[in-house]
């Protein structure tokens, strides 16, 4: 209806696809932007050295859908933050191949954020009318740096923690703000929840925030000032040879893109997935280690001890960060040709030399040191039997050790047996020591000195066994013996066999049977220190087939669960080691 | 490049770039659609746990339905919880010393739980006013079907429940996972 009332002329009505986008170009201008999209030009023409900008940018893209994908499940807690990524790592779907992308991105990001910068140093784009644009650019890497950094330590392993505390305390040793930094850092005065919440909440939402508010501008401050062709070529000849940005420009960013992607992938499927280390246990000695690009950094603290430790950790990377800030205003060469600018091109070279240096030392030190070697060695047996014991489920604390059987024996040792029994060799508080059970080492020194201190001369029993009387070579048929009667598989049967007929000649048979059955003063000898027999002294001593009334150790039977005892009893036949 | 390549290869050019581009940008995808869909294509672990002691048998009286908790372990993702709640359900009893019945909690409607009410002798569900009466039948509300028994039965001095869930809003009971 037309403002006067009158019906309007009826419009030539466009068939619909062609409506709807011509409705939505209007409302979105959608063409001014494919206008001006189009119309951007590569003075000098298209060039793979204009790729890596854009390159970069498409790795945050990667990250940041990965990112969010691993914030479907990752949880920042103490409790969760391991067990979390162990499931990702282990049990979802494609989860290795999403974590992998996430961390083997960040590394790609880095390694093609500096290669980008080092293309604007070699290029002059720095330089005037740039200025800004190369210090955003700078800012930009420092917040990639800042996210690496926030990053490892999430999974909350023995690496992300260990490293993060060893930066933590280098921040702290900064002067005047160092020790309020880093308990901002840490949420407190040691590392725990709020740590792990904090670095969270800085690399989920604080950084992505300022990335993109830093990336916006640097496209837009790109897109005013545009490429900066090569040296060689005089503002005309650039303008001549302009190429369009798309698909020319574009067709090239994609194919090093695809290139890098392709890298990142089998990387990600050579490693399956990113490495994930045990649980961080803040009470080990753990060789720390920080990732890749913090090794140059690493390895010039190596350099400086004590109090000049700060010359490494602060000065030097204090220093070269202001002179890259400063480098378009302290470059005054007339022209972008290399020649030209030989001081900045060689200052570069020569940080460049040596940061190389100093990581391929750290690396190098590290592949030659045994003790890194068997550091690791340890590391990855106790990491693999973490993430396998993480397949049945972490425990609401977190402490995903509980699932194994030798842990909780050992809690239970130290909660119910430590008290009498010692297992370090030098004697138990009431009873025998056990280190070494079993063995015929144990079963000599038994019978040699059964009411030693070392057996069962802290149990007050009494009228106990006496020492065993005999040549050395029937001392070891007997040992044979009772070492056979464990279920040992690598006994001597015939000396065992000797052994036992030596029993009635040696008065063994006035305390003890030896055929499962009878009852006497001391234990029935038969399958003495198999697990069953082990099992049923845990849970009641005093059968009449094994020490009677002159049982002296607690009867666990009401006292422990059967499973309980079955890991305990396999905790003690471990003593005897392998 | 000195010579401007012509109009046909720049359109040729430009699908290739599109190509590429959508190929890594399906690598973040296609995986990442995996791995939303992974925990919702996983069941609720195994059928559930096994007979769980809920009350002492002489605690429920004739007529006065009891509300207890059932407390046993639970796989959650990466948890495993050896005593958590589960949930909670009624248990029935219609004359003294006779069987006892257990019903969930969970109202079938939408999931409310469903209360007793002692002057009416019904269960009702706060939430949209369904009533069910003490076999659990549905007398009245938008409730599908009547209240989900559970299996229950009496060993020593103890009742024991299996406890289940089951999908809501639907007139059929199914149990989830």
């Amino acid at each position: 209806m037309s403002a006067d009332g009158t019906p309007a002329a009826p419009r030539r009505t466009p068939p619909k696809p062609l409506r709807v986008r011509a409705w939505l170009a209007d409302r979105l201008g959608l063409e001014e932007l494919a206008r001006t999209v189009a119309a951007g030009q590569v003075p000098g023409g298209a060039s793979l050295w204009h790729t890596f900008g854009s390159v970069a940018a498409g790795l945050f893209v990667l990250e940041a859908i990965t990112g969010i994908l691993l914030a479907t499940v990752y949880t920042p807690s103490v409790a969760g933050a391991w067990a979390s990524v162990a499931y990702i790592q282990d049990q979802m779907t494609m989860g290795w191949f999403v974590r992998g992308l996430h961390s083997f991105g960040s590394s790609a990001l880095i390694v093609i954020a500096g290669v980008h910068l080092l293309q604007v140093l070699l290029f002059g784009a720095y330089r005037r009318p740039r200025e800004m644009n190369w210090m955003v650019g700078l800012t930009l890497f420092g917040v990639v740096a800042v996210f690496a950094l926030s990053g490892y330590l999430l999974p909350w392993d023995q690496k992300g923690y260990w490293a993060k505390l060893v930066e933590a305390t280098i921040t702290g040793s900064a002067p005047v703000v160092g020790g309020a930094a880093q308990k901002l850092i840490q949420g407190g005065a040691a590392f725990g929840n709020l740590t792990l919440t904090r670095a969270y909440a800085l690399h989920a939402m604080a950084l992505p925030a300022v990335l993109i508010g830093l990336l916006v501008l640097h496209v837009r401050l790109f897109r005013r000032h545009g490429y900066t062709p090569k040296w060689s070529l005089s503002t005309e000849d650039a303008a001549g040879r302009a190429t369009p940005t798309w698909p020319d420009q574009a067709l090239r960013n994609a194919i090093v893109g695809a290139l890098v992607w392709g890298v990142v992938t089998v990387a990600v499927i050579a490693h399956h997935g990113a490495p994930l280390e045990s649980p961080a246990d803040p009470t080990s000695s753990y060789l720390a280690r920080p990732e890749w690009y913090a090794l140059p950094l690493f390895q010039l603290r190596m350099f400086f001890e004590g109090p000049l430790e700060i010359v490494a950790t602060m000065i030097i990377p204090g220093i070269a960060t202001a002179l890259a800030f400063a480098l378009p205003f302290l470059d005054r060469a007339p022209t972008n040709r290399p020649g030209d600018r030989r001081r900045v091109l060689a200052g570069a070279g020569l940080g460049l030399a040596a940061l190389a240096c100093l990581g391929t030392t750290a690396l190098v030190k590290d592949r030659r040191d045994p003790a890194y070697a068997k550091a690791r060695a340890e590391e990855k047996v106790r990491g693999e039997t973490a993430r396998r014991l993480a397949l049945k489920g972490v425990p609401a604390d977190g402490n995903v050790f509980r699932n194994d059987p030798q842990y909780r024996a050992r809690e239970i040792w130290d909660d119910r047996c430590a008290g009498c029994h010692g297992l370090a060799g030098t004697g138990g508080e009431k009873g025998p020591d056990l280190k070494d059970y079993n063995s015929r080492a144990w079963i000599r020194g038994f019978l040699a000195n059964p009411d030693g201190p070392l057996y069962m001369g802290t149990a007050k029993i009494e009228k106990g066994m006496k020492p065993v009387e005999a040549t050395p070579d029937d001392i070891d048929a007997l040992v044979e013996y009772l070492y056979a009667e464990t279920g040992a598989a690598d006994a001597d049967a015939a000396r065992a066999g000797r052994g036992r007929d030596l029993l009635p000649q040696k008065d063994c048979d006035t305390c003890h049977d030896f055929d499962g059955e009878g009852e006497n003063d001391g234990p029935n000898l038969k399958g003495r220190g198999t697990p069953k027999w082990i099992a049923a002294v845990i849970a009641d001593g005093s059968h009449p087939l094994l020490f009677g009334d002159r049982n002296k150790m607690t009867k666990f039977r009401s006292k422990l669960t059967a499973e309980q005892i079955d890991d305990l009893t396999k905790f003690v036949l471990d003593l005897k080691g392998h | 490049m000195a010579v401007e390549p012509p109009d046909e290869r720049r359109a040729f050019l430009k699908v290739i770039t599109a190509g590429l581009g959508a190929l890594t940008a399906a690598l973040a995808i296609v995986p990442g659609l995996g791995f939303l869909a992974g925990p919702a294509r996983r069941g609720a672990g195994a059928s559930g746990p096994g007979p769980l002691r809920v009350a002492g048998e002489r605690d429920v009286k004739p007529g006065k339905p009891l509300r207890v908790t059932a407390v046993g372990p639970r796989e959650d993702a990466w948890l495993r919880l050896d005593h958590v709640t589960l949930g909670s359900c009624w248990l029935v009893r219609a004359v003294e010393d006779g069987p006892i019945k257990a019903f969930s909690t969970v109202c079938p409607h939408l999931g409310c739980g469903v209360d007793f009410d002692e002057k009416t002798g019904k269960f009702n569900c706060p939430c949209h006013t369904s009533a069910f009466d003490l076999d659990g039948r549905c007398l009245g509300g938008p409730s599908p079907r009547g209240l989900d028994q559970l299996e229950t039965h009496v060993e020593g001095r103890d009742v024991l429940v299996r406890y289940q869930r089951f999908r809501v809003g639907t007139a059929k009971r199914e149990p989830i996972g």
